[in-house]
This record gives structure tokens, C-alpha cells and sequence, in this order.
């Protein structure tokens, strides 16, 4: 019996953390002022979404390949002309906006290596691609008659996680550049929820009535950078040659990269655009 | 006799530094953040032409340069590199006509310029320099020095131009830059600007930041386009944001 008892309190006291960490939600640092501490500087794991958010094999304008993406589903659930659109961008790279140096909106500027400064009014976003910034209001409203290629992004606290709301988007900013487009009616909500000390798992739902068929999902998460990892200073300005070569690398996207563009019912899945450095 | 003498001019010594004294401004001290720093937090611009002619704010008007940077500026480019929606160089990152956000974390003071969004972000950790690499926002080192915050700045490149009256400077340029507050809604922002390459001796600019007081007034997006750059020197009447 009192074998009994003893196996029983250890068989607890082995179970006990592993019930914890399982139910309770990881609970973060504080700032000074009490706050969710999400400060630091965080490297992004995003499965080569600056090339495609979609699954994408290898290539010199695709990066390394990716069997996932980070769209939910690997869907992009765009209106039929919109999915042409996609196909004539991707032919066209010229027309990817960060070619020649502009701001690259939300999510597009996430891709990238950023420094979280937490003050309870004001969160600043300071990234270190196109030296942009993005601030993130926790008081006030959207404004009117106002339109932005980092749009304007008003947050609020669920528990530990930072919910953003993004809208006054332009549609000049791209997804990735696959010829992935948006309207200004692009509205995304994000979720920045801290998940270990290292880590924040993020996730997105973006809706835009007018080129998307229903609303879809993001996801990938941030990596706290190493100790020595500093933001530097990154001078993308008017003059830039990326252009020429994003045009000159076009003739090497692989013949056989498809992306799934539309599966609603009645719409045919588009024919694969990489077929377009053929010509 | 005597001593009632000295006693007496002691005396009058001593009214006279108190009633001084009194008088005196006491220096203003700043609300403090919380790791006990002075505030300088908030949006914030200066109110001057020096963007156009830096010389308007330069101790006696006057930069002391050297006959051979005077004849290398005479040869050199004349179109304003900000022009090429290039970042514009420290300091005139400061005196640009555009609004200024301050925020302070403990270690950091970072800089938000609604101009080009161009940021700064200074570790206030007098940590040493980098070596071997230059920037358009050179490399910043802060330290607190009382109530005033002090950024040396160096490893800046020789690209830009100190206003778009063309006085250049070459990659020499040291800048160390005083910003302290000196009121509810000013910090008086002072810059030593040194480059034996270019100037006979150390100069120094001096102006004040005046706090936007509006309320509600937010940082909008200003982007250098290309093909737009006029607008980037001139920037078009912008009404602060209403709701």
C-alpha cells in the first residue's frame, strides 16, 4: 500500500509539468509599464515568401523553393480576372513595385529581419528592408480620405496577443513577387502572439472584396534575432538595377511552377504562368 | 572699525549673489521615462530655412571651409542628391521641413522621420563604432550626459549634402549632436560638425525642436517616387489628420 502511494506521488509529480506546459498558455515578460513585452529584434521564418506566398519550387527568382508557403490551404482564392492579372504581372516583372524601391505594405514588409519598440500608445515596427517603419497606433482611429502603402494599422490586446487591425491600404504594394496584387480595399487583421521567449507565432486574415472571392489566411512566425544581430541601414533608393535583373532572371522561372490560384467551383485553375518565360 | 567694515560688504556680498541667484533661470529638467531617462518623446519639428541654406544656423553664419573643398563643390554634381530620393544625410535629416517622432525604450532613443521614412535607431550604450562600412544616417552612438541626450555620428558617407544650397562635406564628416530639453514643448538641438577634409575648424549649427502640439497628429506615409522627386523637396500643404 505504501508502494501504492509512492508510485502514485511520483507518477503526479512526473505528470504534473507535462499537464502544465500543455494547458497554460505561455506567459510572457512585461515591459516596464506591464505590458506584453514584444521588444527585440525578430527574424522572420517565412518559407520564401518574398518570392512567392504560395508553394514554389527552387529558382533564381524563386529562392530556395517551398513546399508550403505561408498561405493557409496553399489557395489564393482570386476572382477569375484577377487570376489573369496574377499571370500578366508575373510576365511583366517591371511591374513589382520593390524593384524599384518602394514601401512593401502588410504583410510584404514582414518578410524581413525588423526591431519591435513597445511604448503603450505607440508600437514602432522599425524594419530593416527599404528602410521602413510601420506604427502602430493602440489609441485613435483610422483616418479618412488617407491612403498608404503600409496602410494604417490600429492595435489593441487579446490577452498576450497584439491584434492589429490594417486598412487606408493602396493598391500599389504587392504580396511577394509573384505577381501576387491586392486592391485598396485590402483590409488584414494580424495576430502577433508570443509563444517562448524566441518566438512569436503570426498569422494574418486578409479580405479584399474586390479581387479575392472570400477571405484568407497567413501564417509564419519570428525568431528572436542573435545578441550581436543589429538593424542596419538598407539605402534601396531610384537607380537601383534590381529591376533588369528581376526581368533577366524571368527567362529562368521553372517551366513547371504551377500555383494554385482559384478553386471555386466553375473557374478553372489557372494554366501555369511560368510558362510565360517561354516566349 | 575695520572688521565691522568687511563685516558689512560681506554681508552685502552675500545679499546681492542671493537676490542673483533667485533671479537666475533655474535649467529646465524634463519629465523622466521610465528607466529615469529625460523625455524626449513625442513629434516634433524645427521652424527654418536651413534644409535651403544650412549656413542660416551656423555659428556666425559662416562655415569655415578650406580652399580646396570650396574648389571641389565648384566642380562637383549640382543637383541635390535628395533629389534621387536619396536619404539626406545627418544632420540635415533633422532640419528637413517634416515632422520628427521621438520614442525612448530603455537602451534606445529611435528617431522617426516622416521624411522619406527614414528612421534612426541609437543604442545609448557609447558602444564603439563599426568599422569598415559607411551610411547615408552614419553610425549612432548615444550616451546620456544629465538632461542631455548626446549622438556621436560617424562612418557617414560622402553622398549627401548639408541643404540644397550644395555645401558638401566629404566621408570625414564627424557630427555630434546635443538634443535637451528645454521646455513642455522644445529641445534645443545643437550639432558639431567636423571633417578635416572639408572645414579648417569644427563648427557648430543650433535650433530649436518645437513640439506639434495638435492633438491627434500622427506620422503620415511620405514616399519618395520616382519620377516625383519635386514633391520630396517641396512638400506639398499636408492638414494634420482629423477625426
Amino acid at each position: 500500500m505504501k508502494s501504492f502511494w509512492i508510485v502514485l506521488m511520483m507518477t503526479a509529480a512526473l505528470a504534473a509539468p507535462c499537464v502544465f506546459a500543455q494547458t497554460a498558455p505561455y506567459a510572457p515578460q512585461r515591459t516596464p509599464e506591464g505590458l506584453p513585452d514584444l521588444e527585440g529584434i525578430w527574424q522572420p521564418q517565412t518559407n520564401g515568401a518574398a518570392y512567392s506566398i504560395l508553394p514554389h519550387p527552387p529558382g533564381f527568382l524563386l529562392g530556395a523553393g517551398s513546399k508550403v508557403g505561408i498561405v493557409e490551404g496553399g489557395v489564393l482564392p482570386y476572382q477569375p480576372w484577377a487570376a489573369e492579372r496574377v499571370k500578366y504581372r508575373l510576365e511583366h516583372m517591371e511591374t513589382d513595385p520593390t524593384g524599384k524601391c518602394h514601401y512593401e505594405g502588410v504583410p510584404h514588409s514582414l518578410y524581413f529581419a525588423f526591431q519591435i519598440f513597445e511604448t503603450p500608445t505607440e508600437i514602432a515596427l522599425v524594419h530593416e528592408n527599404m528602410h521602413a517603419y510601420r506604427v502602430i497606433h493602440m489609441q485613435g482611429q483610422h483616418p479618412k480620405d488617407y491612403q498608404a502603402w503600409m496602410g494604417d494599422s490600429r492595435g489593441r490586446w487579446e490577452g498576450n496577443t497584439l491584434v492589429v487591425d490594417v486598412t487606408n491600404n493602396n493598391d500599389k504594394s504587392v504580396f511577394d513577387m509573384a505577381g501576387h496584387f491586392h486592391s485598396d480595399a485590402l483590409h488584414v487583421v494580424e495576430r502577433f502572439t508570443p509563444v517562448s521567449r524566441d518566438l512569436i507565432q503570426y498569422e494574418a486574415t486578409l479580405d479584399d472584396p474586390k479581387v479575392f472571392t472570400r477571405p484568407w489566411k497567413v501564417k509564419f512566425s519570428f525568431k528572436r534575432a542573435n545578441a550581436d544581430y543589429q538593424i542596419m541601414e538598407a539605402g534601396c533608393f531610384e537607380g537601383e538595377r534590381d529591376q533588369t535583373h528581376i526581368v533577366e532572371g524571368l527567362a529562368k522561372i521553372p517551366d513547371h511552377y504551377e500555383q494554385k490560384l482559384n478553386t471555386e467551383p466553375g473557374v478553372a485553375p489557372s494554366p501555369a504562368p511560368g510558362a510565360a518565360g517561354k516566349k | 572699525m575695520f572688521d565691522r567694515r568687511i563685516a558689512l560688504f560681506l554681508t552685502a556680498v552675500w545679499a546681492f549673489s542671493t537676490l542673483l541667484a533667485a533671479q537666475a533661470p533655474v535649467p529646465y529638467k524634463a519629465p523622466r521615462t521610465v528607466d529615469g531617462k529625460p523625455d524626449l518623446q513625442g513629434i516634433w519639428m524645427t521652424r527654418n530655412a536651413a534644409s535651403f541654406d544650412v549656413s542660416e544656423v551656423a555659428d556666425g553664419r559662416q562655415i569655415p571651409y578650406l580652399p580646396e573643398a570650396l574648389e571641389r563643390e565648384q566642380k562637383g554634381d549640382r543637383v541635390d542628391p535628395i533629389a534621387h530620393c536619396s536619404m539626406p544625410g545627418v544632420p540635415r535629416i533633422t532640419y528637413m521641413p517634416f515632422p520628427i517622432q521621438i520614442l525612448e525604450r530603455p537602451g534606445y532613443v529611435v528617431f522617426l522621420y516622416e521624411y522619406q521614412h527614414d528612421h534612426r535607431i541609437v543604442q545609448t550604450n557609447a558602444r564603439p563604432h563599426l568599422e569598415d562600412i559607411d551610411f547615408y544616417l552614419g553610425d549612432n552612438v548615444g550616451h546620456w550626459e544629465g538632461e542631455t541626450l548626446v549622438i556621436d555620428v560617424t562612418n557617414l558617407n560622402d553622398k549627401t549634402w548639408l541643404d540644397s544650397a550644395r555645401h558638401t562635406h566629404s566621408d570625414q564628416l564627424h557630427v555630434v549632436e546635443r538634443y535637451t530639453r528645454t521646455g513642455a514643448d522644445t529641445i534645443a538641438y545643437e550639432a558639431t560638425i567636423e571633417d578635416p577634409k572639408t572645414y579648417s575648424r569644427p563648427w557648430k549649427i543650433s535650433m530649436p525642436l518645437h513640439r506639434i502640439t495638435e492633438p491627434g497628429f500622427e506620422l503620415r506615409e511620405q514616399e519618395c517616387m520616382e519620377g516625383d522627386s519635386g514633391r520630396a523637396i517641396h512638400p506639398p500643404y499636408r492638414p494634420a489628420a482629423k477625426y
